[in-house]
C-alpha cells in the first residue's frame, strides 16, 4: 500500500504547534462562526495545551527540553482525539453543526500533519546519499582529518 | 546544454536548455570545466528570495575556458582559462571606478526590482534571482559572461581548478570579511560560521596577522576543518553550550573579541529559547525574512569600539536588531556582497606564492547530472559535507 511521504521534521512540527496553537487561542473561534459558545472555549484552551507542551518539548523549537519528541507526538495523536470526541461527551453535538464540525476538522487536520511527520525528526531529505558516496572523487573525513593546515600563517 | 534548473522549494533538476549566446559586443562563452554549489544558492533552494522561477539556472561559482568572445572583449582569446566573479560589473560607472564591483550601477537589467527592496539597486549576479538580473547560472555546461572585458581573471598556471575556483567567490568573500576587520597583528577574531565562507575568514584572518581566531559553530567535522586546515586556534560548538557570547567573553578575558565576522546571514540555526522559537515561526510564515540569531550575538560578544564584519548574506527584514547595544558598545559594521574583482589579483598571488590552498574546503566532487542529491547532501550536511564542485 502506498504510503504518504513524511516531509515535516522536527522544526516544521514545532512551526506548525505554534503557529496552530496561536491560531487556536486568537482568530480561530470567529473564524469558524464559534465565538461566545461553549466550543471557543474548547478550541482556546486545546490551543493553549498544544503550545504549552509544545514549549517543554526536546525538538528544535522547545524552550526547555524536557518531553521527547515521540512523547510529544503521542500527545498530538491522543488530544487530537480528545478534540473530536469533546462535543459527543458533553452533548453539545446535539446543538448544530458548529458545535462538533470543527472539533473534528481539528482533529483530522493534526492526524494528517501527524502522518506526514517524520517520528525521528530529520524529514524529507530526499537525496541520494549512497550515490553521492560513491560517485564522490573526494575522501571528506580525510579531507577535513588528515594533512596539516593549508594556510601559512603571516606575522604583520 | 544541461544545467541545473529551480524546480520549485527544495528541488532542483538537471534539464536540456539552450545554449547561451553572445548578445553583446562585451560578452564571452565559457564552457564551464568546474562550478560549485554555495551556501547561499540554499536561499534560493529553501524559497526565502523571491523572483526565483521555475527553470532558473543556479550556480554563481564557476570557471573554464572561452569558446567564444564578443567584438569588444580584446583581453581574452579563445582557449584561456578563466574564473568568473560572481557580482558582474561594467567597469565604467562611479561603483566600479571606486571599486565597489558588487555596488555596479549597469550591470542589473531589473534594478527597478531591486531598488523597492533595497532603496537602491545592486549589481547583477549569475543565477541569483531576478531582483540580481535574472542572469543564467553556471551550474551548467556554458555560460554567457557579460562584461567579459572587466571580470574574468585569467588562470595561467598548473594550477587545479579546486585551487583556483574559489576565486570566484567564497575565497574573496572571506578576505573581503577579514579584510573590514582592519587586522594590524595581534588582534582576536571571532568567526561566526565554520561552513565555506567562514572557512576562508578564518583563513584570511590568519593570512593577515590575526594573533588568534575562534571559530563558531554545532557541527564537529566544520570545528575539526577549521582548526586542522583553516588555521583557527579556538572553537566554540554551541550545540553543547548555547551561549556563545559568554564562551567568547571567557575566551578573552571577559573583554571580548576585536571584531566579530558573521559568515552565518539570514538562516541562522542557532538561536536558542523562546526567541529562536518566535523567529522560526514567524519566519516560516514569512512574516519576517531573516533570522538574526547570528549577527545578534555578533553585536553583543564584540568587545566595545569593535568592528562587527557581516559577509553571510541577508536579503530583507529582520526583528530585534540590538540598536542598543551596537550604539552604546561603539561598534562599527562593515558589509557587502564581496567586491571580488578588488580581491581576484591578490589572491591569486596568494595561491601562486603557496601561502593557501583553497581546495581543502572541497569535501564532494560530483558530475553535474548529481546536483539534485548534491544540493540536498550540503543542505542537510550530510556525509560531512563542506563544499560540494560539480562537474559538468
Amino acid at each position: 500500500m502506498p504510503t504518504l511521504p513524511r516531509p515535516i521534521d522536527s522544526t516544521l512540527h514545532g512551526v506548525t504547534d505554534y503557529t496552530v496553537g496561536t491560531l487556536l487561542m486568537t482568530a480561530f473561534p470567529k473564524l469558524a462562526g464559534i465565538e461566545g459558545t461553549e466550543s471557543a472555549s474548547q478550541v482556546r484552551v486545546a490551543g493553549a495545551i498544544h503550545a504549552g507542551y509544545s514549549t517543554v518539548t526536546d525538538y528544535p523549537l522547545g524552550i526547555v527540553k524536557l518531553l521527547p519528541y515521540k512523547a510529544h507526538l503521542a500527545i498530538d495523536a491522543l488530544g487530537a482525539i480528545a478534540v473530536a470526541a469533546t462535543p459527543f461527551l458533553t452533548g453539545q453535538w446535539t446543538k448544530g453543526r458548529r458545535h462538533w464540525v470543527p472539533h473534528v476538522g481539528l482533529c483530522l487536520f493534526e492526524l494528517m500533519s501527524l502522518a506526514m511527520t517524520d517520528p525521528t525528526g530529520k524529514g524529507d531529505f530526499h537525496g541520494d546519499i549512497e550515490a553521492v558516496r560513491q560517485a564522490n572523487l573526494e575522501d571528506p573525513h580525510r579531507k577535513i582529518y588528515n594533512g596539516g593546515p593549508a594556510v601559512t600563517r603571516t606575522s604583520a | 546544454m544541461r544545467a541545473t534548473v529551480y524546480s520549485g522549494r527544495n528541488t532542483v533538476q538537471v534539464e536540456n536548455v539552450p545554449d547561451p549566446k553572445i548578445l553583446n559586443d562585451r560578452d564571452a562563452i565559457v564552457k564551464i570545466t568546474s562550478t560549485a554549489i554555495c551556501g547561499s544558492d540554499l536561499h534560493l533552494y529553501d524559497g526565502y528570495v523571491p523572483t526565483v522561477k521555475r527553470g532558473d539556472i543556479f550556480g554563481h561559482e564557476f570557471m573554464g575556458e572561452v569558446v567564444e568572445t564578443g567584438r569588444g572583449v580584446s583581453n581574452l582569446a579563445v582557449g584561456d582559462r578563466v574564473v568568473v566573479p560572481f557580482p558582474i560589473a561594467c567597469g565604467n560607472c562611479w561603483q566600479c571606478e571606486h571599486e565597489m564591483y558588487s555596488l555596479c550601477e549597469n550591470s542589473n537589467p531589473n534594478a527597478g526590482i531591486a531598488e523597492k527592496f533595497f532603496g537602491h539597486p545592486t549589481c547583477g549576479i549569475f543565477g541569483y534571482s531576478h531582483i540580481t538580473g535574472g542572469y543564467a547560472g553556471g551550474q551548467a555546461e556554458y555560460a554567457r559572461v557579460p562584461f567579459a572585458d572587466v571580470g574574468p581573471i585569467k588562470i595561467e598556471d598548473d594550477l587545479t581548478d579546486e585551487q583556483v575556483l574559489f576565486l570566484s567567490d567564497i575565497f574573496p568573500t572571506g578576505y573581503m570579511g577579514a579584510d573590514f576587520c582592519d587586522i594590524k597583528g595581534g588582534e582576536v577574531i571571532a568567526v561566526f560560521g565554520a561552513g565555506p565562507v567562514g572557512q576562508f575568514a578564518i583563513a584570511s584572518a590568519v593570512l593577515l596577522g590575526a594573533e588568534r581566531v575562534i571559530a563558531i559553530d554545532q557541527y564537529d567535522y566544520r570545528l575539526q576543518m577549521a582548526l586542522n586546515k583553516a588555521g583557527a586556534t579556538d572553537v566554540i560548538d554551541f550545540s553543547e553550550d548555547a551561549d556563545i557570547v559568554e564562551q567568547l567573553k571567557v575566551l578573552t578575558g571577559g573583554r571580548g573579541p576585536d571584531a566579530v565576522i558573521d559568515a552565518v546571514g539570514m538562516e541562522a540555526a542557532h538561536g536558542h529559547g523562546a526567541l529562536h522559537a518566535v523567529e522560526r515561526v514567524k519566519q516560516a510564515n514569512r512574516l519576517e525574512s531573516d533570522r538574526g540569531h547570528a549577527l545578534r550575538d555578533a553585536i553583543l560578544a564584540c568587545r566595545p569600539g569593535g568592528i562587527v564584519s557581516v559577509i553571510g548574506v541577508y536579503g530583507g527584514l529582520m526583528d530585534k536588531f540590538p540598536t542598543g547595544a551596537f550604539m552604546n558598545k561603539g561598534l562599527t559594521m562593515k558589509t557587502g556582497q564581496c567586491h571580488v574583482h578588488r580581491y581576484l589579483r591578490p589572491l591569486y598571488e596568494h595561491i601562486r606564492a603557496g601561502d593557501i590552498d583553497p581546495s581543502f574546503v572541497v569535501t564532494h566532487r560530483l558530475g553535474l547530472d548529481l546536483a539534485p542529491d548534491a544540493y540536498e547532501t550540503f543542505k542537510h550536511k550530510q556525509d560531512e559535507c563542506m563544499k560540494v564542485v560539480l562537474k559538468p
